[in-house]
């Protein structure tokens, strides 16, 4: 390295400091070039290439509508000012501090100097952050609104157990609008049960109107609404159900309508008739119903269908791992002896199959495990199957390789020493070749099983069955806490599993 | 009577490495071939129980052709040729009498002992083996947990399981320390001396081939360039010791011990 560096030292610039730095100023990294630092110039003229290419693209994104670069430049001027101008002074200057550098660089005894490389790279950096999308200001201000379900995947543990719930109800019918015949009357109270009345009976439901182009809700007539014989200090829903059978929890300034019961189990509240959108075809006396709900859990606690189904899926996967790990081996022992070069390097024949094994593995082995799930879905559909025939072909690539390798490894002078003993090949094999191969097909294979069932757990998410799958559908339905508890139960497996491994890896290598 | 007539190695990448190599070797002897590293010496030892097939010539003993040996017939010949290795050539994750019983594979029950079964009679004789070179309270240890004169001294019991009648040993002591040189060389000589067993061994140091050697061939460039008796070996001239190490050798010894001659 020394030696080269004063080697490049000693020889002098093809042309003047001036002419180098005109050159530079034409075509960027020329001048470089003809001070005799070809690799100085060229990176520098790919580099400025680079940006001034990534920067057009940005340009075209934000003007995608119009024709013809100018049009196209001046309308992203026009939206993003503060991205646009920076960067075209920034690619200014670069391109004339490689002109001063050519000029620098053709001066005898001025060699290097970073600083035109410190520009190079703000510029990428300022590019990608742009390109990456990265929003520092969202991310502040959309946290807090991510509290919620964040805290529910966090903490999921509300939603592992249920208990049964009992409701019970009471309602009044109230008719909307009023009209000439009496309204209905008050259900008939038995003492003990549960009994809502109404007052009035009747009247109108809130309305909608439009003044001056802005929607105003004219509020509906008040009811006030008691209710008794219900469970005492408890909260009571409020809903209402109109004449065409939806009901609903009545709402007030956005939130749901409750009330707590006293110590009789009484209560009392107004309300106003909610807006209600009654299908024209709906014809004659139009009944509505007002009811208090008590929500009440009775029986004993017990583990939620979300929990089961997460246990389950978790069986599934840590299974589905196994499995594939299981056919993972079983396949690439033959295909690791059909890799190995010491066992293959026989005849011209045998060299060529190692040559296609390897190229095949190395294939194999460079397409991710979740893209060969979505293949293998392509064929047998979504579920474990295809998260298995995925990572079991994965396995086979990957597993052949360390196999082949550490077969390629073993050490000959036992297997001479073994054969010098007057034993049979078989003999040989088992004395000299199995216990060297065992420390590493035991630790690449337990390795292999950590890895897999680690896959497994993401392998889903793709359709690959397993707990991914049954991750994708919770956070789809917005349920956060079930999806915590599929997070917990994946970080919870591959934690163990990797105490697991590296254990079992320990005992034996 | 062991005999080797006109032995000849040409490797497959074309390297001559033994050219027209005989010699005798009489029963109880302690030969000890010497030469450059690249002479041939490992190559001449491992043609004599066909770890190499030779190219060309014989080798005899008691009237029989090694070379010419069919598969079962080798392996008979072989379990009577015990082998050590520079480096010892031992399974190193295996424990000590795993590997001192695996000298054994030639006479026992294939199938048995591929399940690692092995008579009553021979685990007996492995403990009398390792006691004989003084390791028999490091029998339940990993191979790899010993040091390279005690990895070397499982080499030998390994080859006394074999009961046998020659042992071939290819720079026994190169990759220890000159004091462990001498305790291996001592068993190998009393093996030598009290069972008459022929020692067929290839040595570095001119000062242990004086010490130890009955009779001693030299190698240069895969030929016969020296033979010399004991006394010859003492005697040795300068003139003689450059034939065989080439011009620039000098003379190097191990460190005296104090307790010969
Ligand atoms: N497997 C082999 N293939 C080709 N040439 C070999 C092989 N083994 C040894 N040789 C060559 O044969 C010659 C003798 O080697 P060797 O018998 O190992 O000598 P020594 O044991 O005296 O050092 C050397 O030139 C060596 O390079
Ligand atoms: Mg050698």
């Amino acid at each position: 390295m020394a030696t080269r560096t004063t080697k490049r030292e000693l020889q002098p610039s093809l042309v003047s400091p001036p002419v180098a730095g005109i050159a530079s100023l034409f075509i960027p990294g020329l001048g470089q070039a003809l001070a005799r630092q070809v690799q100085r110039g060229l990176t520098l003229f790919g580099s400025l290439l680079t940006l001034v290419g990534l920067f057009a693209w940005q340009v075209s994104l934000l003007a995608t509508r119009e024709q013809g670069i100018d049009a196209k430049f001046v309308k992203a001027l026009d939206r993003r000012p503060a991205f646009v101008i920076p960067i075209l002074a920034l690619i200014v200057i670069l391109w004339l501090w490689i002109a001063w550098d050519a000029y620098r660089q053709a001066q005898p005894g001025q060699r290097g100097g970073l600083s035109v490389f410190a520009l190079v790279l703000a510029l990428f950096f300022i590019l990608g952050w742009k390109i990456s999308e990265i929003n520092l200001y969202k991310l502040a201000t959309e946290l807090s609104d991510a509290k919620g379900p964040l805290s529910r995947v966090l903490w999921p543990w509300e939603a592992a157990v249920t208990r049964d719930v009992e409701t019970t109800v009471a309602g009044a019918d109230i008719l909307s609008p009023c009209d000439d015949l009496p309204p209905p009357s008050p259900p008939v109270e038995t003492p003990g049960e549960p009994y809502v009345v109404a007052d009035p009976t009747c009247g109108d439901l809130s309305q909608q109107v439009e003044e001056g182009g802005v929607l105003k809700t004219v509020p509906g007539t008040l009811l006030t609404v008691v209710g008794r014989g219900f469970e005492p200090n408890t909260e009571t829903q409020i809903w209402w159900s109109d004449p065409i059978g939806n009901k609903f929890q009545m709402r007030q300034e956005g939130r749901y309508l409750a009330i707590m019961t006293d110590d009789e189990g009484a209560f009392q509240i107004e309300i106003h008739m909610p807006y209600r959108l009654i299908p024209p075809s709906s014809e004659g006396r139009q009944v509505h119903r007002v009811e208090a709900r008590q929500v009440s859990s009775v029986g004993d606690l017990k583990f939620s269908d979300a929990l089961k189904h997460n246990v389950e899926k978790m069986v599934e996967t840590i299974v589905l791992g196994m499995m594939a790990t299981l056919f993972g081996i079983i396949f690439s022992v033959p295909v690791s002896f059909l890799a190995a070069r010491n066992l293959m390097s026989g005849s011209p024949l045998t060299m060529a199959l190692y040559y296609i094994t390897r190229t095949l593995l190395n294939i194999v082995r460079s397409i991710e495990p979740l893209i060969w799930a979505i293949l293998a879905g392509v064929i047998v559909g979504l579920g474990p199957f295809a998260g298995v025939i995925a990572l079991t072909v994965h396995s086979i690539a990957a597993l052949g390789k360390l196999y082949s390798e550490s077969i390629e490894s073993i050490d000959p002078g036992p297997i001479e020493a073994i054969q010098a003993t007057g034993a049979t090949r078989l003999q040989t094999i088992m004395y000299a070749v199995v216990p060297q191969m065992i420390p590493p097909f035991v630790s690449f294979s337990i390795y292999r099983w950590d890895i897999n069932v680690r896959m497994s757990t993401v392998i889903g998410l793709v359709g690959g069955g397993g707990i991914g799958f049954l991750l994708t559908q919770y956070i789809r339905l917005l349920d956060y806490r079930s999806a915590g508890i599929a997070v917990w139960f994946i970080a919870i497996t591959v934690a163990t599993l990797d105490y697991v491994s590296a254990e079992i890896r320990q005992r034996f290598v | 009577m062991f005999q080797i007539k006109n032995l000849t190695k040409i490797y497959d990448d074309g390297t001559v490495a033994l050219r027209d190599v005989s010699f005798e070797v009489a029963d109880g002897e302690f030969l000890v071939i010497i030469g450059l590293s690249g002479s041939g010496k490992s190559t001449l030892l491992r043609c004599i129980n066909r770890l190499i097939d030779p190219t060309g010539g014989q080798i005899i003993w008691d009237g029989v052709d090694i070379s010419a040996a069919e598969p079962a017939q080798l392996r008979q010949i072989r379990r009577q040729i015990g082998m050590i290795f520079q480096h010892f050539n031992l399974v190193k994750r295996s424990n000590v009498l795993t590997n001192v019983l695996s000298g054994r594979l030639g006479y026992v029950n294939p199938w048995s002992s591929l399940l690692h079964r092995f008579p009553a009679e021979d685990r007996e004789m492995a403990m009398a083996a390792l006691k004989r070179v003084g390791i028999a309270d490091q029998a339940h240890k990993r191979v790899d947990e010993l040091s390279g004169g005690q990895q070397q001294r499982v080499g030998i019991a390994r080859a006394l399981m074999q009961q046998p009648r020659m042992i071939l040993a290819d720079e026994p002591v190169a990759s220890l320390d000159p004091v462990l040189a001498h305790s291996i060389l001592e068993h190998l000589e009393r093996l030598n001396q009290e069972e008459k067993i022929t020692v067929l061994c290839s040595l570095h140091y001119l000062d242990l081939v004086q010490r130890y050697a009955t009779r001693v061939i030299g190698l240069r460039d895969g030929q016969i360039v020296y033979r010399g008796s004991r006394e010859e070996i003492r005697a040795m001239t300068d003139r003689e010791f450059k034939d065989i190490y080439g011009e620039e050798a000098v003379r190097v010894s191990v460190v005296p011990q104090g307790r010969e001659e």
